[in-house]
């Protein structure tokens, strides 16, 4: 059985479109990632497998139950949405312990463990606290039951580069003791070192459903090269190379393939500047799935 | 049940913000009731000056006003509606603030069902009017009991308070029912003061025209006459049951509204 299955899911709203035909099995154990530019339709799907909003048609299920007719199932459930608001006037201990209410077992100590991971001060108002500590909020909240399934949206967004990998080896570590855990972002570098599968969606459909060992075969880079005198228009005319855009003394690209042989061509040219990042998502789509489908 | 303690503990301080309203109100008219007692036939031959129509607006009958129980029907018509906006806030926002305040992606996602949720919540607001109702009415009565010289009838005097409880459930079930139709409500007090006091002129204007009986559906605030309730020891059924079927139709639809709704943030 799968933890999370989605059939043939499609939201409207009204008729906008919400997603689209959905297809979507995550394994037990696995670490599943979600990915694709805002408002391509990740949160839709999450929030109607959640039980928050109602398929127009299709099914979502969560340990093979619908959310809707069967609310129980989401006892094994933490979830951690993309923006965190909570009750005005609360400490966070009194909303933790009013989450933790929820469900059958004493979880005071997890609280305070998580707490302490977190750097996160328990007698506070949650109305005081930064947007990246109501996040730690979240995270605890979501955590402090010990899920055997974890959802989490956009996770990292107000967090702090120390406490975003705090919080990744966390998902790690209760993925080890057997979590299964889906994670939304349009982020591909996050999602690349979590996971061992993504579906990327785009347009409310899923355009691409690979396992990460696939993705990293297939790096992408994208380089911007200021050289010191005019580049020649056939000096990057390479095979790997796309998206090629030379004008004097500069030259932008995309490239797959061997990182040495680019460096190489890249190596004769004298630089004055030089700067290679991830392409955002965007990019990719519309140079590679794009194309290929 | 720790989803109604909750909601018990965030609707406290303005239940207590009301009831200190409501019986202040009381405590203002009543203390002047001795004087209006004392000087009747002035009292009278003033509001005899008033046209008809703005007494009865104002639930001003000249054959009782100078009795307590006259008097304080007058009083009651500011209670009722005073106690009708609490009701409506509490209705519009039992549900909507889970969306206003962005917490539905927490209570929501818990393993209790929808049911559950506006059940206990809805219990809360019931259990927060009945108290306002009880301490209102003991603080009313003991203001009265203090400050009366003369006797009332005690019996007629609760079943007065007693309508401030019966037009609170309505409108808190109606408020409840009235914010499902929004996705997100930014705030909720111009929806239930337009209510309310829409109802209270509708309800104002249909007794200073013909009063007529079928027109008097149209506003919960004419369902309890309380002149009639001072003559006949009893209300008058047909409204009686009519603000019933309200309440039970308004708190039905919201269920089956709110099960079925898609929750937005």
């Amino acid at each position: 059985m799968s933890i999370i299955e989605m059939k043939d899911l499609t939201k409207y709203y009204g008729r906008a479109r919400g997603i689209i035909d959905v297809n979507l099995n995550v394994e037990q154990g696995e670490i599943f990632g979600f990915i694709g530019p805002n408002g391509a339709g990740k949160s839709t799907a999450i929030r109607t497998l959640l039980g928050l909003i109602y398929p127009t048609s299709g099914s979502a299920t969560l340990f093979g139950k619908s959310c809707l007719e069967h609310p129980e199932v989401r006892k094994d459930l933490g979830y951690l949405p993309s923006e965190v608001f909570y009750y005005e006037n609360m400490r966070v201990i009194d909303l933790l312990k009013y989450s933790a209410s929820f469900y059958k077992k004493n979880c005071s100590k997890r609280i305070n463990e998580l707490a302490e991971r977190m750097d996160l001060d328990l007698k506070r108002k949650i109305d005081d606290l930064s947007f990246g500590n109501k996040k730690k909020v979240g995270i605890v909240q979501g955590l402090l039951h010990e899920p055997k399934l974890i959802i989490l949206d956009e996770p990292t967004s107000g967090l702090d580069p120390l406490m975003q990998q705090r919080f990744f080896e966390l998902i790690g570590e209760e993925n080890k003791k057997g979590a299964t855990v889906l994670l939304s972002s349009h982020i591909l570098g996050e999602v690349k070192k979590m996971c061992s599968r993504v579906a990327f969606i785009k347009d409310g459909k899923i355009i691409k459903l690979e396992k990460i060992s696939t993705l990293q075969e297939n790096s992408y880079k994208r380089f911007s090269v200021e050289a010191k005198s005019a580049i020649p228009q056939e000096a990057f005319n390479i095979s790997g190379v796309s998206d090629l855009e030379v004008k004097n003394n500069t030259a932008h690209f995309i490239f797959k393939g061997d990182i040495n042989a680019i460096l190489k061509t890249i190596s004769e040219i004298e630089l004055h500047n030089i700067s290679i990042v991830e392409p955002d998502l965007e990019e990719i789509f519309l140079h590679y799935y794009a194309k290929e489908d | 049940m720790n989803m109604y303690l909750f909601e018990l503990k965030s609707m406290r301080k303005s239940t207590i913000i009301w009831t200190c309203a409501l019986i202040t109100l009381a405590l203002f008219y009543i203390s002047i009731y001795p004087s209006v007692a004392k000087d009747a036939d002035d009292f009278k031959k003033l509001l005899s000056g008033y046209p008809a129509s703005v007494r009865a607006m104002l639930g001003i009958n000249l054959d009782y006003i100078t009795s307590f129980l006259g008097f304080y029907a007058m009083i009651f018509s500011f209670v009722t509606l005073f106690g009708a906006i609490q009701a409506m806030n509490l209705g519009v926002s039992i549900l909507s603030k889970e969306t206003r305040e962005r917490t539905a992606d927490f209570l929501l996602v818990k393993p209790v069902s929808r049911l559950a949720i506006i059940t206990a919540k809805l219990m809360a607001a019931f259990t927060m009017i009945l108290a306002t109702n009880i301490f209102f009415y003991a603080g009313s009565s003991i203001l009265a009991n203090t400050t009366q010289t003369a006797d009332f009838d005690q019996k007629l005097f609760f079943m007065i308070n007693l309508t401030l409880l019966f037009i609170q459930l309505i409108f808190l079930c109606f408020g409840m029912f009235v914010s499902l139709f929004f996705k997100r409500l930014k705030s909720i007090l111009p929806i239930s003061l337009g209510v309310v006091f829409g109802l209270y002129l509708v309800g104002a204007l249909i007794v200073t025209g013909k009063n007529d009986d079928v027109l008097r559906f149209i506003s919960p605030f004419k369902y309890f006459d309380i002149t009639y309730i001072i003559k006949n020891a009893s209300y008058e059924a047909p409204y009686l049951i009519a603000g019933a079927v309200i309440i039970v139709v308004a708190a039905v639809a919201s269920y089956m509204i709110y099960v079925k709704k898609d929750i937005h943030v």
